[in-house]
């Protein structure tokens, strides 16, 4: 009897620099350390049956990745996914997981919007918060706003404000308390086409912002008014109040 | 722009020589400065940026301040190419596993990083910790070819280390090499501190002893390269020095300081299983050549292939029992999670006790997605049987045959000892039993060759895809074809490479030939490369000077297609006065010495001058694992013995005197395998001596 189950899991410090394509080996050789009988495909080259939603770009650093599992026979779940997070590189760590019952909605269709973080470096924080609050004002009270993302096959022209479902910006501490930093939280559609933090920045910085120091995908689910409802979970992670929070 | 980091050169990552010396002490050195603050922001950018990150499943993370001696590991190419070496990860363990030792890995930034890494300050770094290179106390490099020369002296220039040995002090690392090339280290001469000769696992411990003792007493650079020529095996080239005759010919290399060895034999382990390593193999998050948990099942070969420097200079064959290879790959497979089990040697369908070996892995992973493979250069039924047995699973796609030359009469020139009837019963059983695609080796520009023996190439994989064809319209043969470059300590070592030109020339006789089937691939190596590969293989000492200007016009990577170095190279020959023509391409005659001549492989140089003399005229030499001695020299010379399992129930004296214990599995007194064969068939495990 199999078993299918959905983790949400996090791709941060090192691991964030590994690619999707290599991210699925990482995941089948973690599976047969923790000695879990995953199931494998048919055919030639055989594959353990573990997919991931969507990619991620190399450099990302995320809490809100997800997986689906299928067991080809029943698990105790708790204490085997507890050993899979164990054996998993330093930076990938299971954070929940649900079982998944017969005739459940497909895992992507659960996953229609990003919460996205971007941080800066401690340099210009109040004037960086500033600027970014009022490009923020501005990009919700705009119905379209175009960009284009340059590409080596070619330029493209996207409408960036469909995707935006919240902003917000704090100036906060730096983790060692020795100073100060701006952060933007996003929530953004995953609907085609899809916007990436990257294209979020190009309309709000205009070329007088510097690259963030890190972009985070914090958690994905489905949107709703200044958040989300975290997939597996339900839990609604709001995109201000941790920004708040964390300013405080 | 707003938020932007202000863009200074990390200077505290190169800091003055005098700052260095901190990091450098003894127990509770203060940690030197990670560079991967500084990298992180470049990776994005460059390709492959998982390679430059480490934390990979069985990495070791030692404190800094918890060793008084620290190994920095490196194979001088890409993490991809260079991860999956054996050699590397047996230091790695066997180093880490001293409590107050620590050794971390490097490998070369491909262009795009070292660029950007040129451009910030940030210097040649560790994986584990990512710590600079000027900090550690050893630089240890292995070298198993000569296309990676550029990229040490690149490395340790990039590392803020000065890349001539003369150049250096205590203030930076001892930079040594070792594998294959450092068997002729002359072309690097002036840039290494120490060339260490054969086997590592018990040498680095005790190189290990030597720093640990310099660093303590606070002994002054050239009396620490004094105590490392003391130790066996370790070749310091700056106390030799190379004399030539009137016209240019090497006559000798002597040693130019009192109670220096003339001859500096190489390290040889005697019995592996007193070494089952590497255990707690890395497993990489990103793709690597060579993906799999690999069991060294034997070292050495005596087959005696006259082109093999691998074979000639790892002798006598040293067997690891069938037992010891069963848990090492159990447990292997177990701790991470590979895919596929290799088991290597030179030649894996030689091991004495290959068949239950097979038999016992394909019953373990029957029914499971664990796949078994190994090298191998028989062409014979068996080697058919045996893929047969490691392929249970179901996956039979390739199989790989080497009879390296086209003629029966080449074939014996070289000593590899297969007939076109062999090869073609062997491809009949192939493709009958549902394999579907033959890949076969060859090489030209062999000693003696002449156009019939390259186009009998073409006919020979005419012959074998007539079968192929036969069993099915969709079987596919291919021929790889490489150029030969003659290497030191093998009977070719006196032979005359063939140039570029004339390589190509060959390979387009056997595409000719070919043209007309359709169903047969030819692959060939750049021939180019060889050239490099040649230059470097047989070089002394005054190649160095091309070594370091073609560095220094950009030559790096010198084996990756991506980057055509020759012009760099033949122009840094020019400038320096070193002819392609005088160093590759002149036969050498029986008197002249040779730049290796003070490396002792083992090899007599009579008789790798005898076995020349019968290559030319196609005179075969036997296995002396199944026939009589031939007295090549190595086991008398090295007081060795062949560790084999050919003769369950026949004691092979041991001659060897043990090394003291080194800090291996178990004590050095064990018996050799052949003794332990022995005992599991008698009832008295008592050994006579």
């Amino acid at each position: 009897m199999s078993a299918r189950y959905r983790v949400r899991w996090t791709k941060e410090g090192r691991t964030r620099f590994v690619s999707a394509r290599d991210q699925s080996s990482i995941w089948e050789r973690a599976i047969r350390r923790a000695d879990l009988p995953i199931a494998y495909s048919e055919g030639f080259t055989p594959h353990a049956r573990v997919s991931f939603p969507d990619a991620l770009p190399v450099g990302v650093a995320s809490t809100g990745e997800y997986a689906e599992l299928t067991f080809a026979a029943p698990i105790r779940a708790d204490d085997a996914l507890a050993r899979l997070s164990a054996t998993l590189p330093e930076g990938m760590d299971i954070l929940t997981y649900t079982e998944v019952p017969a005739g459940a909605p497909k895992l992507a269709s659960l996953l229609r919007a990003t919460l996205w973080e971007l941080v800066w470096p401690p340099v210009d924080a109040t004037a960086l918060t500033t600027l970014l609050e009022q490009r923020c004002d501005t990009l919700l009270a705009a119905t379209t706003h175009e960009v284009v993302r340059h590409r080596h096959d070619g330029d493209r022209t996207l409408d960036v404000r469909p995707a935006v479902v919240s902003l917000a910006v704090a100036t906060g501490p730096t983790p060692d308390g020795s100073g100060t930093r701006t952060t933007l939280r996003a929530v953004l559609r995953n609907d085609a086409p899809l916007i990436r933090p990257t294209d979020l920045l190009v309309a709000l910085g205009d070329g007088e912002v510097a690259p963030p120091h890190l972009v985070r995908r914090v958690a994905q689910g489905v949107p709703q008014d200044e958040g989300l409802v975290e997939a597996l979970t339900g839990v609604v992670e709001t995109v201000r109040d941790d920004i708040v929070a964390e300013a405080a | 722009m707003l938020g932007a980091l202000s863009a200074v050169r990390a200077d505290a990552l190169l800091p003055g020589r005098e700052a260095r010396a901190a990091h450098r002490s003894g127990l509770g050195a203060p940690t030197p400065p990670s560079v991967l603050e500084h990298l992180e922001p470049l990776l994005p950018e460059v390709r492959k940026p998982a390679q430059y990150v480490g934390g990979e499943h069985n990495m070791v993370t030692r404190d800094w301040a918890g060793a008084d001696v620290r190994w920095l590991l490196c194979y001088p190419d890409t993490y991809e190419v260079g991860q999956p070496n054996q050699g590397i990860q047996i230091l790695y363990e066997i180093l880490n596993g001293r409590p107050t030792t620590l050794a971390e890995r490097a490998y070369a930034p491909w262009l795009d990083l070292e660029e950007r890494m040129r451009e910030r300050g940030i210097p040649t770094f560790s994986l584990e910790h990512h710590l600079p290179l000027w900090a550690f106390d050893v630089f240890a490099v292995t070298l198993p070819h000569e296309l990676g020369h550029t990229n040490l002296l690149n490395l340790l220039d990039l590392g803020g280390v000065p890349h001539r040995s003369a150049d250096r002090d205590l203030a930076d690392p001892v930079v040594l090499v070792g594998g294959h090339a450092a068997f002729n280290p002359e072309p690097l001469a002036p840039f290494i501190d120490a060339a260490v000769m054969g086997d590592g696992e018990e040498v680095v411990l005790q190189i290990d002893d030597v720093m640990r003792a310099a660093k303590h007493d606070g002994i002054d650079r050239a009396a620490l390269l004094r105590a490392l020529a003391d130790v066996e095996g370790v070749y310091v080239p700056s106390l030799y020095e190379p004399r030539y005759t009137e016209d240019g010919r090497l006559s000798r290399t002597v040693p130019v300081a009192a109670g220096i060895p003339t001859l500096v034999p190489k390290r040889t382990v005697q019995d592996l299983e007193q070494w089952p390593y590497p255990q707690r193999q890395i497993v990489p998050m990103t793709e690597t050549v060579h993906e799999r948990f690999s069991v060294e099942i034997f070292r050495g070969c005596t087959r005696g292939c006259r082109f093999c420097q691998a074979g000639m200079i790892t002798r006598p064959v040293r067997e690891r029992r069938p037992e010891t290879v069963q848990r090492l790959v159990e447990e292997g497979v177990k701790d991470t999670g590979f895919e596929e089990v290799g088991l290597l040697s030179l030649s894996s369908a030689d091991h004495s006790a290959i068949a239950p070996i097979a038999r016992s892995l394909g019953d373990t992973y029957e029914g499971t997605v664990t796949s078994l493979s190994l090298p191998s250069t028989r062409v014979d039924a068996f080697n058919v049987t045996l893929s047969n047995e490691l392929t249970r699973n179901g996956r039979r796609s390739g199989l790989t045959f080497a009879p390296e030359a086209g003629s029966e009469r080449m074939r014996a020139v070289i000593n590899k000892m297969v007939s076109e009837e062999d090869l073609l019963r062997t491809a009949e059983v192939a493709f009958s039993q549902g394999w579907r695609h033959i890949k076969l080796y060859f090489m030209v520009g062999l000693p003696t060759e002449t156009d019939d023996d390259v186009l009998a190439i073409a006919d020979l994989g005419i012959a074998v895809y007539r079968i192929a064809h036969a069993h099915g319209k969709a079987n596919k043969v291919t021929l790889s074809v490489g150029g030969f470059v003659p290497k030191p300590h093998t009977p070719f070592q006196w032979a005359a490479q063939d140039t570029p030109e004339e390589i190509n020339r060959k390979l387009g006789l056997i595409r000719q030939r070919i043209r007309t089937h359709d169903g047969i691939r030819v692959r060939t190596n750049d021939p180019e490369e060889g050239v490099i590969e040649g230059l470097l293989a047989r070089g002394d000492r005054r190649v160095a000077d091309a070594v370091e200007r073609a560095w220094r016009l950009g030559a790096r990577f010198d084996g990756w297609h991506e980057v055509p170095t020759l012009p760099l190279w033949r122009q840094a020959m020019a400038e320096t006065g070193v002819s392609l023509d005088w160093y590759s391409q002149r036969e050498r005659d029986e008197d002249e010495a040779l730049p290796w001549d003070h490396l002792d492989s083992g090899l007599e140089k009579g008789w790798l001058w005898e076995d020349w003399q019968d290559a030319r005229t196609a005179v075969q030499l036997d296995d002396c694992r199944w026939s009589p001695c031939y007295d090549c020299g190595v086991c008398p010379g090295l007081d060795l013995v062949h560790d084999t399992g050919y003769q369950p129930g026949a004691l092979l004296p041991v001659v060897a005197t043990p090394p003291a214990d080194l800090g291996g599995a178990s004590g050095a007194d064990l018996p050799t395998s052949a003794e332990r064969y022995a005992a599991t068939t008698t009832s008295v495990p008592e050994v006579a001596r």
